[in-house]
């Protein structure tokens, strides 16, 4: 019998999706990269939040505060009980920060649509221009998840101290050091280029197959167990350039695999690669 | 600042953000498509690296102006709106034209509101990108093998 996913509701179908699109429990949010896209088209009934416009702070480098969520929350008509189905462009890369920032305030059913934006314009179903109102909710932020699943420079410090895993999502030439940031991505600001000492290269692309869906249990398996040796007891840190991709390993982690303790360290190489005197590791 | 892009950034900068993403999809749907001849040339020289998605660039130099072609994916618009709008707005000109095109284009058009800071370091990379292949091109000029692409 194949294996399962630890977590296997927190993934749906296009199907699943369909099926609930009337359903007033049931908010579909895109969440992108390239922030036209929802403008182009949308999945039907989808309203549309943006990592960076909407869930990240303007002025701190931070994520919006809960009155701030609770806003944003009531314009989407995202009640505390709504099951929140994400889904976006480059394998749900961004549906996973999303995803991610909805559990640092607590929301409690958090879903992903498997395939993401690609497969769901891949296999030409319906998309729409319009854009759904919904009523305003009176959203109550729930209890914070932060601590649980975000991890700040210090905690990394310890972390690395203790000898406990630390994974870095990031391509190949950025762990060594070759090069300061994501191949074809502009850089962001890192005086240093290097990896965490002690992390472990997994980059984020090995856990989503081609056509933008997750890789099944057991090819995951094979690469964060048999491969990088990680057990399910593990607490461990996930970081990448600014937590983006390491937001989506955190996902597969924590929900495919179910391993309880897993935080993702969102100030990532754009933080650790400039502060002064913290260890750097180089090569491979 | 050439005409025709002066206006086109006039435009971008007195609509309102949905006006502005309705802008930026209409240019990315308008860009013309490569002449079949540089589309066989998409290689790693003519790609602009700066540019998350793959984003190509031919400057060619024709009758004391300079003639930008370029591609860029369907499924990265916000990128493809501003590569069209560069083509649009700059193709045609001269190098002292395109020289002149201030670096803070992406923020003078109003794009930073709608597309955040981060996202507008690729754009800026094109527009540097370009400058750079008219300058190749205009010294290819002036060395008198001006009838080949220079990318």
């Amino acid at each position: 019998m194949p294996e399962t996913y630890a977590h296997p509701e927190v993934l749906v179908t296009s199907a699943w999706v369909l099926d609930h699109k009337s359903d007033p429990k049931v908010r579909i949010v895109e969440s992108d990269e390239d922030v036209l896209l929802y403008e182009m088209g949308h999945v039907p009934g989808a309203v549309k939040i943006d990592w960076q416009g909407d869930l990240q702070d303007q002025l701190i480098r931070d994520y919006i505060g809960a009155d701030k969520f609770a806003q944003i929350c009531s314009r989407c008509g995202i009640a505390p009980d709504t099951t929140v189905v994400f889904y976006g462009d480059k394998s749900n890369w961004w549906a996973c920060y999303a995803f991610w920032a909805f559990k640092l305030f607590g929301h409690a059913d958090c879903r992903i649509i498997n395939g993401g934006r690609k497969l769901w314009v891949d296999r030409n179903l319906p998309l729409t221009k319009e854009v759904p109102h919904y009523p305003a909710t009176d959203y109550k932020v729930g209890e914070s998840g932060e601590k649980r699943i975000r991890a700040f420079r210090d905690d990394v410090f310890e972390h690395l101290k203790a000898k406990k895993p630390l994974l870095d999502v990031r391509s190949p030439k950025e762990f060594t050091g070759e090069m300061l940031h994501m191949e074809d991505y502009p850089q962001e600001g890192s005086l240093r280029g290097g990896h965490i000492p002690g992390a472990k290269s997994v980059p984020w692309s090995r856990a989503v197959n081609d056509d933008g869906t997750f890789k099944s249990a057991s090819e995951l398996k094979a690469i964060y167990e048999k491969e990088i040796g990680l057990k399910s007891t593990d607490d461990v840190i996930a970081y990448c350039r600014i937590g983006e991709r390491s937001s989506l390993t955190w996902f597969v982690l924590t929900y495919l695999l179910g391993y309880p303790n897993v935080r993702n360290y969102d100030g990532s190489w754009c933080e650790w690669g400039n502060l002064v005197r913290v260890p750097i590791a180089k090569g491979a | 600042m050439p005409l025709k892009l002066n206006e086109l950034i006039e435009e971008l900068r007195e609509a309102d953000r949905q006006e502005r993403i309705e802008l930026l999809i209409d240019l990315a749907k308008s860009l013309r498509p490569l002449p079949a001849r540089l589309e066989a040339l998409k290689d790693s020289t003519h790609r602009v690296e700066e540019c998350q998605s793959p984003v190509f660039l031919f400057v060619e130099p024709a009758d004391g102006v300079l003639e930008i072609h370029a591609d860029a994916p369907i499924e990265a618009p916000t990128v493809r709106g501003f590569v069209s709008l560069l083509v649009e707005g700059l193709s045609g000109g001269t190098i002292e034209e395109i020289l002149s095109v201030p670096d803070d284009l992406v923020d003078r058009a109003g794009l930073v509101e709608i597309l955040g800071m981060l996202r507008v370091r690729g754009l800026t990379g094109v527009l540097r990108r370009v400058k750079r292949e008219a300058t190749k091109a205009e010294i290819g000029r002036s060395e008198g093998s001006g009838k080949s692409a220079i990318g």
